[in-house]
């Protein structure tokens, strides 16, 4: 009786596992992308329009369901770490969103994992031809032109923003276009027993610690890698040098706030807000809300950055003029995706002129077709300004080992933050941590 | 019948039927109470012997489908990840090999002798972390167990009002971990933070004082995290409280102790299980925070407070090194297993005493 009682209870067990295996594959069923027709996108928050970006996202899935009746779930992101943690996720598991929106930078990165399918001339031509896009961003689509993997969507140039009314009060005419002028017109402005600085500097942030020292290494003449993307230039004096100059600013010539070591870039933008800041860097024209909201409005300008490197009155042998670096969102099918035709249909919609305008006019990125942005820029001065400075946008290195770098970068100037914050800084630390970033960069470069 | 006899010897055992949890075993303990006759159990053997006949019959027995599901879940849930794990520890996994991992590279030892010979450019090293990380579990678990106890011991006699001071005592506890990094990050901040402002008007330190950065910065973790999660000592002191006999406060009364005779002498040593339980449970959950210093300090953190689980996000997921992140985390589960294992030697230890 007994025996029988144990047979019955390891029968229903098996059986119970069995229904939840069911259960699980059903479950898998029901979200999967074939047998819906249901096209999976991930974008990037908008932090500054949530209610417009859920608004747009509900017109835009009326739009494409009523154009190939498919319809459009969409999933976000709210930080570049979610953003490769949902990628990786996806790559090994080899499900997940069907089109991922990429932040331009990542591009080479997520062409490295091959998860992404290489597009075609015969896709291009769905989703408009490539001569549709803005060329500086067509220069990250794809380690080639032929080995493309992303569709440009929105652009975003860097420049400066400056405050009008600490330029007039310190008698300082036009934005500096030098850096010895920058440093110059931020000492005029800095009163420190006010609590205003010239500038302001973020060393914790993850990512505008790689675009400063990026491009200031560049007007000098030195990428962080080599042309061919097989030799790491991390270490290189030039990068030196610009690492010393930015860490100058809070340690030689005084011009930012003492406080900034533990700066992100969202405490520089809240200081820039708030009136303290002369000179805010590496701001994308996603600032402007943020400004106007803290009622800065019309007291602020929006200029390229300088471009002659600190003590210098041209720039040197192999220095560039980069005002701005190519970046902006990209889009790109996973190459597990079995709807790449929908896919592409749903690209053509979203990176029309139309939609790419009426995006602009919500959001405030750039369209990255080409079409709409010279349209908006015959119509607005501030838009015309921003689309000359993407023209004239440096992209990085096409490297896989670019996001490693980006972080290398981060990791030094975080060091030199922590030795700054605690009074142990010496400029002769940087070499050294220089070294260890090019080394550990070095061994992953393929 | 095998299934009766064996139920009839766990009778034998003085204690023993409380520790029979199922209903059909109840069932068949309460039909054979009036056959003790079926209880073989041979003059010559000891006590012990008794115990462990009783012990090995019942376990034989006992309805072990039961544990099924659990024993799944620890296997997909835990077995076949840490399996993963420690495969990938051994492969040169990166965002070239991401797609096919099983595909990746075999290097051997190699993950392990890097994470501990080389020093990444991003926070600290290995073995850095291994003692901000320890040193982060144990203080804070010092800190917390005092203030735990105290907190348990007001609210443990009746009074009016002790529903809500119990209630405001969890409100730490409550709070989201990353809600919690958040608050305590903006109170840290140099020159605007309430820390820095509180501190320059008592003339105890510059109102530009970092918190966020240098060594201050994990202190900075240490009381924030104390903050945060003293109320658990405080439960499981308060649970363990409520279990002890009235009887023995009031026979410590008549005899004249005092508040700290009585703590010392018979409250702590009651609860001494307890107490063991929740400081090492406590220590774990200290070593393995990763919401608060992410939050708190962002990546990458400062290298005093780069705790272990945050360097190995960033080895992983942010420098794309799957292979080294792997192979620190089977260092760090051999690390936290130590504590783990003396705790439930030392419960097997009580358990022998006892019998």
């Amino acid at each position: 009786m007994v025996k029988s009682f144990v047979r019955r209870a390891h029968l229903y067990s098996l059986l119970g596992l069995a229904l939840l295996l069911v259960l699980a594959a059903c479950g898998n069923g029901a979200s999967s992308n074939s047998s819906g027709q249901t096209l999976h996108v991930l974008v990037l928050v908008s932090s500054n329009y949530p209610t417009q970006q859920k608004q747009w996202m509900q017109q835009i899935g009326a739009e494409f369901h009523k154009l190939t009746g498919a319809n459009v779930a969409w999933d976000t992101y709210s930080s570049t770490t979610e953003e490769q943690t949902k990628l990786q996720t996806a790559i090994v598991s080899g499900s997940g969103p069907d089109i991922f929106g990429l932040g331009t930078t990542f591009v080479p990165t997520a062409q490295a994992t091959k998860g992404f399918y290489t597009l075609t001339d015969a896709d291009w031509q769905q989703v408009g031809g490539k001569s549709k896009f803005f060329p500086q961003q067509m220069t990250m689509a794809g380690k080639s032109p032929d080995q493309a993997i992303a569709i440009p969507w929105v652009m975003r140039p860097f420049g400066m923003v400056y405050n009008k009314d600490l330029f007039q009060k310190a008698g300082i005419a036009a934005p500096p276009t030098t850096w010895t002028e920058f440093v110059q017109d931020a000492q005029k402005i800095t009163q420190p027993a006010a609590g205003i600085y010239g500038t302001e500097m973020d060393p914790s942030d993850s990512f505008d610690t790689w675009k400063i020292i990026w491009t200031l290494s560049k007007q000098l003449g030195k990428d962080f890698l080599s042309s061919d993307l097989k030799t790491a230039q991390l270490n290189a004096p030039e990068v030196a040098n610009s690492l010393q100059f930015w860490f100058d600013w809070a340690t030689k010539y005084k011009i930012s706030d003492p406080n900034a070591m533990s700066w992100k870039a969202g405490d520089a933008t809240r200081a820039f807000g708030e009136g303290k800041i002369g000179m805010q860097l590496m701001v994308s024209p996603t600032i402007i809300p943020t400004l106007d909201k803290a009622g800065l409005q019309g007291h602020y300008g929006f200029v390229p950055m300088p471009t002659i490197p600190y003590g210098m009155q041209q720039l040197p042998a192999n220095g560039l003029p980069v005002t701005s670096i190519v970046s902006g969102d990209m889009l790109a099918i996973a190459s597990y995706s079995p709807l790449k035709s929908l896919a592409l249909k749903f690209i053509n919609l979203i990176t029309d002129q139309q939609h790419q305008e009426d995006y602009t006019k919500i959001f405030g990125d750039l369209p990255t077709n080409m079409a709409a942005a010279n349209d908006l820029a015959s119509k607005d001065e501030l838009i015309a300004g921003l689309v000359k400075a993407e023209a004239g946008a440096t992209p990085t290195p096409f490297s896989g080992s670019w996001a490693s770098i980006q972080v290398a970068m981060a990791g030094v100037c975080s060091k030199i933050a922590n030795a700054v914050a605690t009074n142990q800084y010496k400029p002769s630390m940087i070499q050294p941590l220089l070294d260890q970033a090019n080394q550990q960069i070095q061994s992953q470069l393929k | 019948m095998d299934f009766f006899k064996a139920h009839s010897v766990v009778l034998i055992v003085p204690g023993f039927a409380s520790r029979v949890k199922s209903g059909i075993e109840k069932a068949v303990v309460m039909s054979i109470t009036s056959t003790p006759q079926d209880t073989p159990v041979p003059v010559r053997q000891g006590r012990a012997a008794q115990i462990h006949l009783a012990l090995s019959r019942s376990w034989n027995h006992r309805p072990l489908w039961l544990l099924w599901p659990g024993l799944l879940l620890l296997v997909v849930i835990i077995g076949i990840p840490f399996l993963i794990a420690f495969y990938i520890s051994f492969l040169s996994l990166d965002q070239y090999s991401l797609r096919t991992w099983l595909q990746a590279p075999w290097v051997g030892l190699s993950n392990y002798v890097a994470t501990f010979t080389n020093s990444s450019v991003v926070g600290s090293s290995l073995l850095a972390s291994l003692g901000v990380s320890l040193g982060f579990s144990l203080l804070t678990t010092l800190l917390i167990l005092p203030i735990g106890i105290l907190a348990a011991l007001t609210v443990n006699t009746p009074y009016r009002g002790r529903a809500f001071v119990r209630v405001l005592y969890l409100v730490p506890y409550v709070i989201p971990t990353f809600v919690t990094g958040l608050i305590w990050r903006q109170m840290f901040l140099n020159g605007t933070g309430l820390v820095d402002r509180v501190l320059a008007a008592l003339h105890l330190a510059n109102i530009n004082t970092y918190w966020l950065l240098g060594g201050n910065s994990f202190w900075a973790m240490v009381i924030a995290d104390t903050w945060a999660s003293w109320p658990f000592i405080y439960m499981m002191t308060l649970a363990g409280l409520q279990g002890l006999s009235s009887e023995v406060y009031d026979s410590a009364a008549v005899d004249g102790a005092n508040f700290w005779q009585k703590l010392t002498q018979i409250i702590l040593p009651q609860l001494r299980n307890t107490l063991a339980l929740a400081v090492l449970l406590s220590t774990l959950n200290h070593f393995n925070n990763f919401t608060l210093p992410f939050v708190m300090f962002g990546t990458p953190p400062p290298v005093q407070a780069d705790v272990l689980p945050l360097n190995i996000y960033v080895s992983s997921f942010q420098l794309f090194n799957f292979g080294g992140g792997a192979a620190m985390s089977v260092f760090t589960l051999i690390i936290v297993l130590i504590p783990g294992f003396v705790y439930i030697r030392s419960l097997r230890l009580n358990e022998v005493k006892a019998s």
